[in-house]
């Protein structure tokens, strides 16, 4: 038998929670809503699922708490997709450092949502597990820089923010998450769209040369991004993975 | 001709005035009440003394051998009054007599019978004429003069003068400063920003007045609070609904009628969001400063642009580092760009360097806005009529937004129209942002 994904979805809002279970539903995902924390730690209790959607604002342990909480526990696996009421860098960052996947602002359209649910579960079912942890809320050291990957930008020894257009950090992301590997174009294109892939059109040699410039690396001696001959590029710096950002 | 006197326009020259006039005639009053005094008693003594004396000096020549009389005159001769032992000068008769003639005749009128003449001349100067008991002529030659001032007195009215006119100034210096810290306080008063807290301290009046404007400049941050709490309280209610909307919207078949449904969606969940955000930006950011690289934040806010396909250059480099919120700073050129964006299709960035301050235009080469409207713009709500309407979409808060977070950053936004058509938005930022 196929392995139907079962999603959680924890709201409050009645409504919202029902109508977001039937549109999963009718795309065929296997779905259980629940109204709070509570409910939510009795569930998963007897039953694991396969990601969790949880509502930031709620009343008692909001989202937030639960996040953590989820990480801290038997269920730190389980990807977390936040729906947030508030358009907001910053309660975009708490979630992510609080270990979700993932985040959706409030009022999303349905089909979005299962496109983010699909992505998460592709994405984490794809990284090798050393690196699921480190998905988000974490810094990754390399060379002289540290990227901030709830924030997306670099972090240079003075702690000076250098910032990273999208594509540069979904593109810098690939090769970290990847060092000492060589990756064709092909494959970087793959790994690279994110979400916005429809409106992703530069050409990943572009990409390349514009985030050397930005790791200020020499393009004629590059020490982090190698050019490999009639086969693509290596990141040949290793990687390491440092506690959340302070 | 113009006759009137004007009236100094400040408080400060009034008060001076009326003060410096007062304290000068009251003192020109007792100057000259003192001085008529003492002018009485010099004269009464003076009259005494020139009686005595008159009388004594008759005597004397009167007594004395007529060939001995000439060396003698020496002697008797006083400041301004002598004798001449002959007729005298030719003069007219005396119009009104002199009271040192009536004391001349009080002391030796009895005796000897005289006529008095006046010489005329610049300086008052009058004889009496008399005849001593041998017939011989004497004449009094009198040149009558005050008592002269002594030589330090005009210094020390100079003095008190000075001494007026610097405690005048003194006095009204004190009286009118707390009115003018109070009146730039006033004038400085941004409801939005800090407050800035008067000194209840001072005179009564002033005190008073310092304890009115900060219980007013309270009520209305009371009241502007209260509006964006009520602006973000509504705005984030809406979004609960909104979404049930649109999540039903979707269970619904493919059709003209859905479509319009979702744009009418959409377009409510962007006012809900804009409000949000406006409120917020109102309320303060608790976004930390952070040191920033401006020239790779500018890039990559250019390139996501050009990623997603639109039109947005950068010219310039900054080569600047500062301190300042970064999710504020991308807000506001995001808001500017698609502000540019919407109306001119394209927008041009362009970063200075100039003299310790950072200045990042964004440009267009749209409609522009009307001169008068420039300022109003960047009023919340406010949409300028014609080119820039509301068939173009938007909120009228995307500047609104952007103005609030430039001045919460430390910067200043200005608007103007370009030469050749076009808007020209500059946001100016300080290198080194004064605190937090």
């Amino acid at each position: 038998m196929e392995h139907v994904d079962h999603i959680l979805i924890v709201d409050d809002d009645r409504e919202i929670r029902e109508l977001v279970g039937n549109y999963l539903k009718k795309n065929g995902l296997r779905t259980t809503v629940v109204a709070d924390g509570r409910q939510m730690r009795a569930f998963l209790e007897s039953t694991p699922v396969d990601l969790i959607v949880l509502d930031i604002m709620m009343p008692g342990d909001d989202g937030l708490m639960l996040c953590r909480e989820l990480r801290a526990g038997k269920h730190k696996a389980t990807p977390v997709l936040m729906l947030t009421a508030r358009n907001d860098e910053t309660d975009r960052i708490i979630g992510l450092e609080m270990g979700a996947d993932d985040y959706l602002v409030k009022p999303f359209a349905a089909r979005e949502l299962l496109a983010r649910i699909n992505a998460v579960l592709r994405r984490t079912r794809m990284l090798p597990p050393n690196l699921v942890v480190t998905e988000s809320g974490r810094l990754l050291a390399f060379g002289r820089w540290r990227l901030d990957t709830s924030a997306r930008h670099l972090l240079d020894e003075d702690g000076t923010m250098v910032a990273l257009s999208g594509a540069e950090y979904r593109l810098l992301r690939v090769f970290l998450d990847h060092p000492q590997r060589v990756l064709n174009r092909d494959q970087l294109l793959n790994l690279t769209q994110g979400r916005d892939a429809d409106l992703f059109d530069r050409s990943i040699d572009l990409l390349v040369s514009r985030l050397r410039q930005r790791l200020l690396d020499d393009a004629r001696e590059p020490a982090y991004i190698k050019t490999v001959r009639s086969e693509g590029y290596v990141f040949s710096l290793a990687v390491e993975v440092l506690g959340a950002p302070s | 001709m113009n006759l009137a006197i004007r009236w100094p326009r400040t408080l400060a020259s009034r008060l001076s005035l009326i003060f410096l006039v007062g304290l000068i005639l009251a003192q020109a009053l007792s100057f000259g009440a003192q001085y008529y005094e003492r002018y009485e008693t010099a004269k009464n003594t003076m009259l005494g003394n020139l009686e005595t004396d008159v009388s004594t000096s008759i005597a004397i020549l009167d007594r004395l051998p007529a060939s001995e009389r000439a060396s003698w005159l020496q002697q008797l001769e006083r400041r301004n009054y002598r004798y001449l032992l002959d007729e005298g000068s030719p003069g007219t008769a005396m119009r009104d007599t002199p009271i040192a003639v009536t004391s001349i005749k009080d002391a030796i009128g009895k005796d000897y019978p005289m006529t008095v003449t006046d010489i005329p001349g610049p300086i008052k100067h009058f004889q009496v004429h008399l005849k001593l008991a041998d017939g011989s002529p004497v004449t009094i030659d009198v040149r009558p003069s005050m008592v002269p001032l002594s030589p330090w007195l005009p210094v020390v009215l100079l003095g008190q003068l000075a001494l007026l006119i610097a405690c005048t100034w003194l006095a009204v210096r004190i009286a009118i400063r707390p009115l003018t810290r109070l009146a730039q306080a006033v004038e400085t008063l941004d409801p939005n920003a800090h407050a800035v807290h008067l000194d209840e301290k001072g005179p009564t009046e002033v005190a008073h007045a310092a304890k009115a404007f900060n219980a007013m400049q309270a009520r209305i941050a009371a009241y502007l609070k209260e509006r964006m709490q009520l602006l973000a309280a509504i705005s984030h209610d809406l979004q609960t609904p909104i979404t049930r909307m649109k999540l039903r919207a979707e269970f619904m078949d493919d059709s003209v009628e859905k479509d319009k449904l979702w744009n009418d969606l959409g377009e409510m969940e962007h006012l809900v969001r804009e409000g949000v955000a406006y409120a917020r930006s109102i309320h303060g950011s608790t976004e930390e400063s952070r040191r920033t690289d401006m020239d790779s934040f500018l890039d990559s806010l250019v390139f996501d642009y050009q990623d997603m396909g639109k039109d947005v250059q950068l010219g310039g480099k900054s080569e600047a580092v500062i301190d300042t919120r970064p999710h504020a700073l991308r807000r506001v050129l995001v808001n500017l760009t698609d502000n540019a964006l919407k109306f001119a299709g394209a927008a041009e960035l362009k970063v200075e360097n100039k003299n310790g301050s950072l200045s990042v235009k964004v440009m267009d080469r749209g409609p522009g806005i009307a001169e008068e409207e420039l300022a109003q713009v960047m009023e919340p709500f406010y949409r300028v009529e014609n080119s820039r309407n509301r068939s173009t979409g938007g909120t009228g808060l995307g500047l609104a937004i952007a103005q609030q977070l430039a001045l919460a950053i430390g910067g200043s936004l200005v608007l103007s129209n370009r030469e050749g058509g076009g808007l020209c938005a500059e946001l100016k930022l300080p290198i080194r942002p004064a605190g937090q």
